[in-house]
């Protein structure tokens, strides 16, 4: 029988007058001036006005810093949030699915004897709520002798019965575990909720401390602040504890649900920090009960996942068979301790709000311990004297569902009208197992920078802990999340809300810990980077064609631009105007094919657009943003240089377009500047990228566009082209970034055949189509399919016949034109360039990058 | 009597598949009157890895997985079984006091049978499901009466129909349409039993064919109650009988979706044609 429960305590709505004393001296400084709101306990002054102690001396630094150099401080900032990319994702937002993470610069403090007690508390709880799934998943006491009604486990979805009697390795079932915890008018903690499936925000803790840190250093370093990194040590040593197999460099991954999940860039951010590969379920494959990492090498094994996918996702055979994101087959080779989980499968369960109604009973009974940090008073209406507490105050009361996924939203009691709140009672009573209800917390306050003054806003901290030789280590410090009013109880980050750093004070100077591992054994020097995920590659692939084809737009526009404005207004000259059919081919101009020419009044206006418009497809800007999502998707790959210059690229194309008179100058700039931004990303990429497979496919994707953008300008520019048109060809050579190089040979005699072997056929020149292909050629015979197999495969064979058709090719045929002026040789002989080159990217797309075969189910009754 | 059952269940695919993974319920368990003689289980092609294990409500359950390239994939399970027919027992106790036992599970059998007094994922439950139970349940009526009577409204007032519902037809629907074929009768009997607060689960097996045996066919599913002190009492609203000698049982859970005989996961395929062939005779 479940012991009859009801919460003993209630939170303290009224306010006590603080022990602090209240000297005048320590009033905030009247330059700063700050209105905390009486109703609730604020960090920084208490009800006097008086600063509290811990906030003294960074009042004191406010002061000395100013206003101005704040905000200048701040803009860097800003800056740096931008420059790392630094992103949370807002869902059903179409316009972009990724914004910029709201820091404010004012940290939340904390001192050393308070956060001792909080630190005290969340280890406590870590461990109880392990005990408590390792009873659940194990044999059940707590059901069974009824401290657990059997109604907050058996109807409960985050129940997994597949998971049950799974032997975790060292009985740890919550590697990290977050709470979320604020304080009352009292100034007491309390566990508003916990976060036992895949907690977020360790990451974002993280990034906001680089940041603080760097825009105050001065302030940081004379604080004491308790630093981060060893948190994250221990964090690393817990995951490598749970190998199995005795290998030196065991694979540790970080499983994601992707780039749309609202917190990817936290996934991308951590596995570059501690080392993981990021994946994806797709980049998995479960082999002979083993779990192993698809890369264009073969199948790597692996050891560990750290997973930020909701467990129900994880295994389509075993769990939610709906999901897209799983890897079938993965709870089986969980269950043969083949591979290590954290969180365990079925950690969710302890999220369960209603669990926090018998926490107390059940830390006296498991744990032999009070309770050190209460949860928010909760009620579980499946007891009837919880429930009649709950009908008869709904006013002062949050009602949630028992299990998150039932679908309906917390219900707020104070909101409801008295009629509706009858009503809700009468819901409750019908199905009471189905609700709990929870105080609604006054919640403290904290300043934030709010359009250069300081306003209160409402704040609660998240704190992470991680198992720890038998026990639970916490991270000194948080993610402290802020309402985005003072009007709403609820942090939201979905909803507008903010985020601080938090500061915790050490006594002593604090330790330097730095990720890189100490020389323990040396690893074997291995020169392969066997990780590419095939999804990887994909995206380098992908971000190697879109640089291009961003680089060859770029380069027209700009030759068009010189020669259409002129003096005299904007004219067409006739190299101009064979640039019309180019462009059009290349999907650049939205003008149909073949219609009248425009007028040069319409051609200033396309060809602006295509500069400063950044919603049509074929603009610039559009392309631009493309290339950012794919270096986004990347960043765990790319490096952060390169990142930053795509994201300038990026930035300089979304700049909102100058007055109409200026338009000219102002594309001219911008397009300078992007020439200069891509030419960096290429010498990046060739200087600083280890050339291996990521490397070779993303300078594939670079030689086959340009190979393509090439074969068409050549096939469209000089189609029309006469041979005695010297500013055609000249036009041509300037897109093609070749004039100093023809001048160099041939001085100003402009010859079509001459033009055409320095374009087409000449291998030294780098952007000749020739030279591209001998590119491809290469990459190809070295990429693993070539390796293996005896005979050669298909991929290569196209790029053998691409290279050697231009290597036979007869430059004074090509350049015949017959009657018409049309050149035969030269139009078939691009035209199946085109052709194979196209088939060359679907070969390669095929034997490398298809890994997202789609999955599908197979039921038999 | 001894029965002999075959199961074989054939996938086919338009294009080959690779990275199958299977779990099936196809091993006959150990259950009140029946004694397991004989098990086995061929899978063409072989493959590349199998296990077995018990679930967590006592079943057999084999896991395998192929990874090379294949169009078809043949499951084939062959069981014995002995079986002591049995009259039904008489759980003379009100069903009120069964319900209220349950709330309370003292014993172990009670609170391993409380499990199946809640929804899952194939039976909701609500007063739809009571009302329609209401009338074989009034006050004071012995569980095993009331039971059968259920089990007599559902066997008249429901028509066998092969093509009204499909594997995952939602039980309101039923209710709603009252058609359907074994599935369907004993997921809405369950809902009905634990829309009054007592445990239900649904049991997957075989049929002997033969005049009056509805469902033989293919593999069958019918219904057990929870009665403290005798345990389950199983009934099959198909066929409103207590099964005796001609129901094999194969495996039980809270639905369909905890023991279902076969499911998968593959990669590729194309399209897929699936067979399934059930044969029930005496030894």
């Amino acid at each position: 029988m479940a012991e009859f429960h009801h919460p003993r305590r209630r939170l303290c709505h009224t306010v006590q007058m603080n022990r602090e004393g209240t000297q005048t001296s320590h009033r905030l400084d009247p330059r700063w001036p700050y209105r905390a709101n009486p109703g609730f306990y604020d960090e920084i002054v208490d009800q006097a006005g008086t600063v509290r102690p811990r906030w003294r001396s960074l009042a004191g630094s406010l002061v000395s810093i100013g206003h101005e150099s704040l905000a200048r401080r701040w803009e860097e900032g800003r800056r740096l949030i931008h420059e790392h990319g630094v992103t949370y994702n807002v869902y059903n937002d179409p316009k972009s699915n990724d914004r910029p993470w709201p820091v404010d610069p004012v940290p939340m403090l904390l001192d050393g004897q308070e956060w001792a007690q909080i630190e005290a508390a969340i280890a406590q709880r870590a461990t109880l709520l392990n005990a408590i799934l390792a009873d659940l998943y194990g044999p059940q006491y707590l059901l069974r002798s009824g401290k657990l009604p059997v109604e907050t486990v058996f109807p409960n979805p985050h129940y997994l019965r597949p998971c049950r009697d799974i032997q975790v390795p060292g009985g740890v079932h919550l590697h990290v575990y977050a709470a979320d915890i604020a304080r009352s008018p009292d100034g007491r903690w309390w566990v508003m909720a916990d976060r036992a499936q895949a907690p977020s925000g360790a990451g974002y803790a993280l990034e906001n401390r680089l940041v603080s840190s760097r825009v105050m250093p001065d302030v940081y370093r004379s604080m004491k602040v308790q630093r981060l990194a060893g948190f994250f040590q221990k964090f690393r040593e817990a995951l490598l504890g749970l190998v199995r197999r005795n290998v030196e460099n065991p694979r540790v991954v970080l499983l994601t649900p992707g780039p749309f999940n609202e917190t990817y860039f936290e996934h991308a951010f951590l596995a570059r920090y501690l080392g993981y590969t990021l994946v994806e379920g797709g980049d998995l494959s479960v082999h002979d009960n083993r779990v192993y990492l698809k890369t264009l090498g073969g199948l790597l094994p692996v050891d560990v996942i750290m997973r930020r996918q909701d467990d129900n996702f994880c295994d389509p055979l075993e769990l939610n068979a709906d999901s897209m994101l799983g890897v079938p087959g993965l709870v089986q080779a969980v269950r043969s301790g083949n591979v290590a989980m954290a969180n365990a499968l079925g950690s969710g369960l302890v999220e369960t709000a209603t669990l926090s109604a018998f926490l107390e009973g059940l830390s006296r009974h498991m744990l032999g311990e009070e309770l050190k940090m209460p949860s928010v008073a909760t009620w579980w209406c499946g007891h009837d004297g919880p429930r009649n507490y709950v009908t008869n105050h709904l006013d002062q009361l949050v009602v949630k569902p028992s299990f998150p996924s039932m679908g309906s939203h917390p219900v707020f009691g104070e909101r409801l009208s008295a009629a509706q709140r009858k009503e809700f009672a009468a819901k409750i009573q019908a199905n009471p197992t189905h609700y709990v209800a929870q105080e609604q917390v006054a919640i403290s306050t904290a300043p934030v920078w709010d359009d250069g003054r300081l306003a209160p806003r409402h704040l609660v901290l998240r704190v992470y802990a991680v198992a720890s030789n038998g026990s639970y280590a916490v991270m000194p410090g948080g993610l402290t999340r802020v309402t985005s009013s003072l009007e709403t109880l609820v942090v939201s980050m979905q909803h507008g809300g903010g985020s601080k750093d938090t500061w915790v004070l050490a006594e002593q100077e604090p330790q330097q810990i730095t990720l890189l591992q100490p020389r323990v054994n040396t690893l074997e020097i291995s020169r392969a980077t066997f990780d590419l995920p095939s999804r990887v590659a994909d995206n380098l692939y992908w971000l190697g064609r879109y640089t291009e084809r961003v680089e060859s737009a770029v380069r027209i526009v700009r030759t068009l631009l010189l020669r259409l404005f002129q003096e005299t207004g904007p004219t067409l000259s006739q190299a101009g105007q064979a640039a019309v059919p180019v462009l059009q081919a290349l999907g650049y101009l939205t003008l149909a094919p073949g219609g009248a020419l425009p007028s040069p009044a319409q051609w200033e206006r396309e060809i602006l657009n295509l500069v400063f418009d950044s919603e049509t497809r074929s603009s610039l800007a559009f392309n631009v943003h493309h290339v950012r999502r794919l270096a986004w998707l990347l960043r765990d790959r790319i490096s952060a240089d390169a990142w930053r210059i795509l994201n300038q690229l990026d930035q300089q194309f979304s700049g909102k377009a100058p007055p109409e008179a200026l338009q000219v100058n102002a594309a001219q700039d911008r397009l300078n500047h992007a020439v200069i931004t891509l030419s960096a990303f290429s010498g990046m990429v060739m200087e600083s990228m280890t050339h291996g497979d990521g490397w070779r496919f993303l300078d594939i994707g670079r030689r086959l566009e340009r190979g393509l953008q090439m074969t068409e300008l050549l096939r469209h520019g000089l189609a029309n082209v006469a041979d005695s048109d010297a500013a055609g060809l000249q036009m041509l050579l300037e897109i093609a970034d070749c004039s100093i190089t023809y001048r160099s040979r041939y001085l100003n005699s402009m010859q079509m055949e001459l033009v055409l072997d320095l374009l087409l056929l000449d291998e030294a020149n780098p952007r000749s189509v020739a030279y591209q292909f001998g590119q491809l050629r290469r990459h190809i015979e070295q990429l693993p399919e070539s390796q293996i197999l005896a005979r050669r495969p298909a991929e290569a064979r196209i790029a053998l016949d691409l290279l050697s058709t231009v290597q036979l090719a007869n430059v004074q045929e090509l350049a015949k034109s017959d009657a018409q002026g049309k050149r035969q040789a030269l139009e078939s002989l691009l035209s199946r360039l085109s052709f194979e080159l196209r088939n060359l990217s679907e070969t390669l797309s095929r034997r490398y990058l298809s890994h997202s075969v789609a999955s599908r189910r197979l039921v038999a009754p | 009597m001894i029965l002999e059952s075959t199961h074989t269940t054939t996938y086919i695919y338009s294009q080959p598949a690779v990275n199958c993974h299977t779990e099936v319920h196809l091993h006959p368990r150990a259950a009140n009157g029946q004694k397991l003689l004989d098990h086995r289980l061929t899978i063409t092609p072989e493959p590349d890895f199998t296990s077995s294990r018990v679930d967590c409500f006592g079943n057999h359950v084999s896991y395998f997985s192929i990874h090379e390239p294949h169009t078809t994939v043949t499951i084939t399970s062959r069981s014995k079984v002995e079986i002591t027919a049995s009259s039904a027992p008489l759980a003379a106790l009100e069903w009120e006091s069964v319900r209220d036992l349950l709330k309370v599970h003292a014993s172990a059998e009670e609170f391993e049978a409380c499990e199946f007094v809640f929804p899952s994922p194939h039976v909701q439950i609500g007063a739809a499901y009571a009302a329609y139970a209401a009338p074989s349940f009034p006050e004071g009526k012995p569980l095993s009466e009331a039971v059968a009577d259920l089990s007599e409204r559902i066997f008249k007032e429901f028509q066998y129909d092969q093509r009204a519902t499909t594997v995952t037809t939602p039980v309101e629907q039923v209710l709603r349409e009252k058609r359907g074929v074994c599935q369907d009768f004993a997921h809405l009997m369950i809902a009905c039993l634990r829309s009054l607060g007592l445990a239900a689960r649904y049991v997957s097996g075989y049929l002997q064919s033969g005049e009056g045996s509805i469902g033989a066919e293919a593999s069958h599913a019918w219904v057990s109650v929870f009665s403290p002190g005798h345990g389950w009492i199983d009934i099959d609203p198909t066929n409103n009988v207590h099964p005796c000698g001609k129901h094999v049982t194969v495996a039980w859970g809270r639905d369909y979706s905890d023991v279902t005989p076969v499911k998968g996961v593959a990669l590729g395929g194309g399209d897929q044609l699936i067979d399934v062939a059930v044969s029930v005779r005496p030894a």
